[in-house]
């Protein structure tokens, strides 16, 4: 019988320290390869293959779970999540090894005074592969040590005891988890955990619901812009309008007078004001007027010459066999990709609570590790005295890997002595993006007399995206030569021809320029499957089996062919018009992920109409299809708002568009209206998922619209010519 | 009787019977009365600035020919998708007034003003000649069953015409546009044109 | 000055300097009701919908002097736990939300939508909701629209008080 609980109401929790034992690759580890040029080459390819591990220091005990006082389970996460449904898929996996049901595991974010902080970040499409191993291990630790000590209270041999949903019973006793956590000074951690058979997991592979689900149709305020806290103050910090523009001074009389004003604070780089309201704190700070030194009045045009494979640095990341000399009669295309905005709905923010040595940020970001450093250095505190609470986000897709903001947050409220609740408006986001790169490339193949490929070559330039980014160690960008963000996308996949090459340009752009999610994957693509498609119609061939003929027999390319297959045969690909419908056909790999679209469109009123795209994904296992599918519509929809009505202008120094509605993006109308999606499985344990499914989406619509028109349209975001 | 007076009775009688008969005649039916030269000035005059205005884009932003509102200075369609709906005033569930409300809105840059609407599309302006415009405003089947009294009260008092001057700040700010008449000027020329008979120039 | 209007069926009255204030921030920072949304601020995302007298209306460019007298219902307002909304229920039903900021204001917008239309078309629903959603759910948005629609005919039987 279980025992009663003569305890009050109040939830009282029994922290329960799981030492987490982690054997980590991790990105630093690369550091040990040295100078070599194949070495670099194949460091590229592991990189761009790699799966991200979850990378931490584990020596110090961390928090992990905590059984409650009503047995449930929190689990401290230290991935966030941003939509992508990691808390999902990891109370799905800690469930099943837990013994417990879904209902009585809760999800929170880890705040980073539990220890299991995540140094790397929520990104890259790694969360639920990296933690796969990780996460159950530990949740399979403590149902061993929970059984240990029930089999002790109780009395019973350990391998006379079952569990379920939490209760452990044997000879004729039970006990919940609960209970058998009471009393325990010391716990005895089994040194190897003993993993169920993936035949037992009941909720591992299946479509759960959201366990975030109902707070977010129930408007729970769960969002880094939703915290409160007591005597909470609000600021806002003067930014520029132009690129590159330096603080000289600032003149703040008018704005110290302002309704609401508690005080301006200035600093050496910046200058901010805390008022008693939001609208009181912008007001002030219109009202503070701002000398900057300008230095570069640049126009949309020099980016774009700037940006031409050619110009900046350049680094071989894949050949085989020769290059293609300048004599050679070879076909070659150019594509292009503009400066891409995130704009995701809930603008970067932050609340900063200073108090003494010690400060609480209640954030939302996906550099919980940096973000506490910054705000740690700047404000001369401890590390392990700054708590960084994350909150779910509004939106990520690479935008909150910088968090600059919370230093200032920090400043200002240490500088009033109240937390100071702090948030970009909708133009200082779009103003102080750090955008996906503008793009060059020029796509080079020759065919052989037989129509198959005896050259493909991909040169390509961009921006930063891991470089100069906080989350990449110095001394990895030189090692490698190539920026591991913009190259994404950019190894070839045809590998049974003969001679290719991927050639990567990097320059320095005058704007900041980051991770946009899959990086360089929706670019490159682009350029790759647009081309490879004009080459198919050149060789007179089906676009479908012209790629699988020239794509290699590695594991990763069988399972590239099967999506490839899958997609065709779903979408029942086929080269002809009907009813003024084309179909476009593009496949990808990446992070591991293969991936392939059909796309059918048609053009209506001189607009590009995407009716329905077919969806093929091999993402490794699958710990929850449902929300599997549910990343492969969003990163169409996504997808397709890039490519065909995004992007940013510079105009006289100065960012572009800086509201929605100029900044065009995909509205409930131009998604397409059917979205199917297969899964297959060429793996038997999870990957990359978040980002891979953006590869495909561009050419599959340009190639469409090319057998549509006859038109080969290069550059992002497609625009059909202007009819009269 | 003078051959003069015959005519000139002749023509009022003629437009008295159709003003009688409810039917507005034609431009090219309307008769150049025996105007002094000072007031044929004045009326071209009034005609020229109250056109220069109603040819503002400000104006013709709502007044669109198709069923799209446009937006600013340089006219383009407005964001969205938003169109004029069933009774100009957008669709069912999100209309005008979803985001328009009866004045300005300093702090989104949204304009506002009482009853935000599209014009009629009888009253589409866009690609038509300033003739063509004043016909529309003149013909009692296009501008809303309006008499000339009634039209003057409408460009001179009506809060959504008069919006064009005091037309706000835009998302970023900045202060839109004012047209190139002033609102006094603009109440005077309109007054003055249709007190001196609503004369559309031949040129 | 006071502002006085109903929320969410409760009256409230709000100490405001200056009448002009964007209603949105009333509803989250005074009456501490966070499930309205600020996006942009300028009336383009659309996530600051609520409804005020059952119609759609954006919060940032809506300033509390109008909204005196005025019965304003926000997500919290629109259904709960033990009593959601069909359009609620239809939003769980078919798992739409990814990150959830945008949500709430889809919802106002089709609550809206189905107080007007009941039984809309894919048109009606291109033409009338055009809120940003920068995850993508569209395509999930659209069936839960029409699935909506149904629940919300279904309950129509057994009236309850529209919203």
């Amino acid at each position: 019988m279980a025992e009663e609980d003569n305890h009050s109401k109040q939830v009282s929790r029994r922290k329960f320290l799981v030492r987490g034992g982690l054997g980590t690759i991790g990105v630093l580890a690369i550091g040990t390869y040295i100078f070599r040029n194949n070495i670099r080459r194949e460091l590229l390819r592991m990189v761009n293959t790699l799966e991200m591990p979850y990378a931490d220091n584990t020596d110090k005990p961390m928090i992990w779970f905590e059984v409650t006082s009503e047995n449930t389970i929190l689990l401290h996460s230290p991935k966030v999540e941003m939509g992508q449904g990691t808390f999902t898929g990891i109370a799905q996996m800690a469930a099943d090894e837990l013994s417990v049901s879904m209902d009585q595991i809760y999800v929170v974010h880890a705040a980073s005074a539990t220890g299991n902080v995540d140094s790397v970040a929520t990104g890259g499409s790694t969360s639920i592969a990296s933690l796969w191993q990780p996460l159950r291990e530990l949740a399979a630790l403590l149902r061993e040590m929970l059984l240990e000590e029930a089999a002790r209270k109780m009395n019973v041999a350990v391998n006379q005891l079952t569990i379920e949903d939490g209760v452990i019973s044997g000879g004729g006793k039970s006990l919940t988890y609960a209970q058998t956590t009471e009393g325990v000074e010391e716990w005895k951690v089994p040194d190897k955990p003993v993993l169920k058979n993936l035949k037992e997991y009941k909720y591992v592979g299946k479509p759960i619901a959201r366990v975030d689900l109902k707070a977010k149709v129930y408007g729970d305020p769960i969002f880094g812009m939703d915290v409160q806290m007591p005597g909470m103050l609000y600021g806002a910090v003067v930014r520029p309008t132009k690129i590159g523009a330096s603080f000289i001074s600032a003149d703040t009389t008018d704005a110290e007078n302002m309704p609401g004003v508690v005080k301006i604070i200035s600093e050496d780089d910046f200058v901010g004001v805390v008022a008693h309201s939001m609208i009181e704190a912008e007001n002030a700070k219109e009202a503070i007027k701002v000398t900057w030194e300008i230095s570069n009045e640049i126009n949309t045009g020099a980016i774009i010459e700037m940006m031409t494979v050619g110009n900046g640095k350049s680094t071989v990341i894949q050949k085989s066999g020769e290059a293609l000399e300048v004599e050679d009669d070879f076909v070659s295309l150019e594509f292009r990709s503009p400066i891409g905005a995130h704009a995701q709905i809930e603008p970067n923010g932050v609340v900063a609570s200073v108090e003494g040595d010690s400060a609480i940020i209640k954030i939302s970001t996906q550099v919980i590790g940096i973000t506490r450093k910054e705000v740690a250095k700047r404000l001369g505190f401890d590390v392990e005295k700054v708590n960084v609470v994350p909150t779910y986000l509004g939106g990520g897709f690479g935008r909150r890997l910088h968090t600059p903001h919370a230093v200032q947050a920090a400043v200002m409220s240490k500088a009033v002595g109240k937390p100071v609740k702090y948030f970009f408006t909708r133009k200082e986001e779009f103003q102080h993006d750090m955008f996906r790169p503008p793009t060059h490339h020029v796509v080079k193949g020759k065919l052989s007399t037989e129509g198959w490929l005896t050259d493909l070559e991909h040169h390509f330039v961009s921006g930063d995206v891991g470089n100069n980014s906080a989350l990449i160690p110095g001394f990895l960008p030189p090692i490698i030569g190539a920026d591991i963000g913009a190259i994404r996308g950019g190894f070839i996949q045809y590998t049974k021809v003969p001679n290719y090459r991927s050639v990567y340009w990097h320059v320095d752009l005058p704007f900041a320029t980051s991770w946009w999610r899959s990086l360089g994957l929706l670019a490159n693509t682009f350029a790759m499957e647009s081309f490879i498609d004009e080459m198919a119609l050149k060789a007179g061939k089906d676009a479908v089996d012209f790629r699988l003929q020239q794509i290699g027999d590695e594991v990763i390319d069988v399972r590239l062919k099967n999506v490839i297959k899958a997609a065709a045969e779903k979408a029942n690909y086929s080269e002809e018009i009907t009813n003024g419908r084309a179909m476009g056909f593009a496949a990808s790999i990446d992070a591991g992920t293969p991936c392939a679209q059909v796309a059918e469109v048609s053009i209506v009123d001189n607009e590009i109409v995407v009716h329905k795209v077919t969806v093929s994904l091999d993402p490794g296992l699958a710990v929850n299809p449902d929300q599997i599918r549910a990343q492969c519509e969003g990163c169409v929809i996504m997808g397709l708002s890039a490519v065909l009505y995004e992007q940013m202008f510079i105009e006289n120094g100065e960012l572009l568009p800086t509201i929605y509605g100029p900044y065009q993006m995909a509205l409930m109308k131009n998604a397409p209206k059917e979205i199917d999606v297969i899964l297959l499985q060429g793996k038997d344990t999870p990957g990359a998922v978040g980002e891979p499914p953006l590869g495909p989406i561009g050419a599959a619509i340009a190639n469409a619209v090319r057998r549509l028109t006859g038109e080969r349209l290069a550059e992002l975001p497609l625009k059909l010519p202007k009819t009269t | 009787m003078k051959l003069k007076t015959i005519y000139t009775l002749l023509a009022i009688s003629t437009v008295g019977l159709m003003l009688a008969l409810g039917k507005s005649p034609n431009v090219s039916s309307y008769v150049v009365l025996n105007m002094p030269e000072s007031k044929m000035i004045e009326s071209e005059e009034a005609y020229g600035q109250m056109m220069d205005v109603l040819t503002h884009q400000r104006c013709m932003n709502c007044h669109p020919n198709d069923n799209i509102p446009k937006q600013g200075d340089d006219r383009h369609a407005h964001y969205f998708g938003l169109a004029r709906g069933k009774d100009d005033t957008g669709f069912e569930a999100t209309n005008c007034t979803t985001c328009h409300q009866s004045e300005n809105n300093d702090y989104s840059g949204v304009p506002g003003a009482p009853h935000w609407s599209l014009a009629p599309a009888s009253m589409g302006w866009e690609g038509l000649t300033r003739t063509e415009i004043a016909e529309r405003l003149l013909d009692k089947s296009t501008n809303g069953n309006r008499s000339h009294e009634e039209l003057v009260e409408h460009m001179t008092e009506d809060e959504l015409v008069l919006w064009a001057w005091t037309p706000g700040v835009d998302a970023n700010g900045e202060p839109r546009e004012l047209p190139p008449v002033s609102k006094d000027k603009f109440k005077k020329a309109v007054k003055s044109w249709f007190e001196n008979g609503a004369v559309v120039p031949t040129k | 000055m006071e502002i006085s209007f109903t929320v969410n069926g409760t009256s409230q009255s709000v100490e405001v300097a200056d009448e002009n204030t964007p209603l949105l921030w009333v509803i989250r920072d005074v009456l501490d009701l966070k499930g309205t949304k600020f996006g942009c601020g300028k009336a383009a995302c659309g996530a600051c919908t609520l409804l005020v007298d059952g119609e759609a209306v954006r919060s940032c460019s809506y300033p509390v002097k109008f909204a005196i007298g005025k019965k304003i219902t926000t997500i919290e307002g629109l259904g709960t736990q033990d009593n959601p909304h069909p359009v609620q229920q239809a939003w769980i039903d078919e798992v739409v939300p990814q990150c959830g900021y945008c949500q709430p204001g889809f919802m106002m917008a089709t609550a809206a939508l189905l107080n007007k239309v009941p039984n809309p078309t894919d048109d009606d629903i291109d033409e009338n909701i055009i809120n940003i959603c920068r995850c993508g759910t569209y395509y999930r948005m659209r069936k839960a629209i029409h699935k909506a629609a149904k629940l919300r005919a279904e309950s129509e039987m057994n009236i309850s008080e529209k919203v």
